[in-house]
């Protein structure tokens, strides 16, 4: 035990970047992470922008107008995106924690995947398309 | 990581895990309910303050979306906390933590609800 070396935190952070070693499980799981903390954000905005309906009239009309900016619409394109993937790949992991299509998670994952990008997709068709 | 992705770390309990997934489960059924219904079954999809206020008088309203607070936050809040735990935090700081987020999910639910209960009251002298 005399000669452990560690990896300077800083070299075991880099490594969370490098793809070279992920398998489809892992990207899985790290976006539903992302995803994950991506939601949580948006969770407090909304909650604290909803605040602004307690106020009254002006505000929230108000608040509304300034939302047709592009910005907001493609922020609401990523949350959609996140929310997908999120709350789809949240069904996969349930479904294979109780066993069931456990020989499929991974054409399960790339299903997940697909619908996501074809859903966020139409949605971003949508809702630019005004 | 030694650990399965799909059931309980260490630190989390098959409880909080369990949670975890169903309040998931439910956010899911409840997302997907309040946004078809707040933005096509309702009268000009609620741009406006008196519109939203007209539409928070129905009942069903309030109790789906004070659920939805409940759950919504619950679920993120043991998520968070399942994703810190891999940062293996030291006996102590998991229970400074458990504290802080048990507050943290209190506000945000009495503040959702009061909210939720405002619009209501507002709409009912309006």
């Amino acid at each position: 035990m005399s000669d452990i070396t560690r990896e300077a935190p800083i070299t075991r952070a880099a490594k969370w970047f490098d793809p070279r070693s992920r398998t489809i499980n892992m990207v899985g799981f790290i976006l539903n992470r992302i995803t994950a903390l991506g939601l949580t954000l948006y969770l407090c905005m909304h909650l604290i922008v909803l605040s602004q309906l307690a106020q009254g009239p002006g505000a929230f009309d108000t608040f509304l107008a300034n939302i047709h900016n592009p910005i907001f619409t493609f922020l609401e394109v990523l949350v959609v995106t996140a929310g997908f993937y999120h709350g789809l790949n949240g069904i996969r992991i349930v479904l294979i924690s109780f066993g069931v299509g456990v020989r499929y998670q991974q054409a399960l994952l790339i299903s997940v995947l697909v619908i996501t990008v074809v859903v966020s997709a139409v949605f971003a068709v949508h809702m630019f398309s005004f | 990581m030694n650990e399965s992705l799909y059931g309980p770390k260490t630190g989390e309990g098959a409880w909080l895990w369990f949670i975890k997934a169903l309040t998931g489960v439910l956010v899911i059924v409840i997302l997907f309910t309040h946004f078809i219904v707040n933005h096509f079954v309702a009268p000009n999809g609620l741009l406006t303050y008196a519109e939203v206020l007209k539409y928070y008088q129905n009942p069903i309203i309030p109790i789906m979306e004070i659920l939805f607070v409940v759950f919504v936050v619950s679920h993120s809040l043991i998520g968070l906390r399942g994703i810190i735990l891999d940062l293996k935090p030291s006996r102590s700081l998991l229970t400074a933590i458990n504290w802080v987020f048990t507050a943290v999910g209190a506000v945000a639910i009495i503040y959702g609800v009061w909210l939720i209960l405002t619009l209501v009251a507002k709409g009912a002298s309006s």
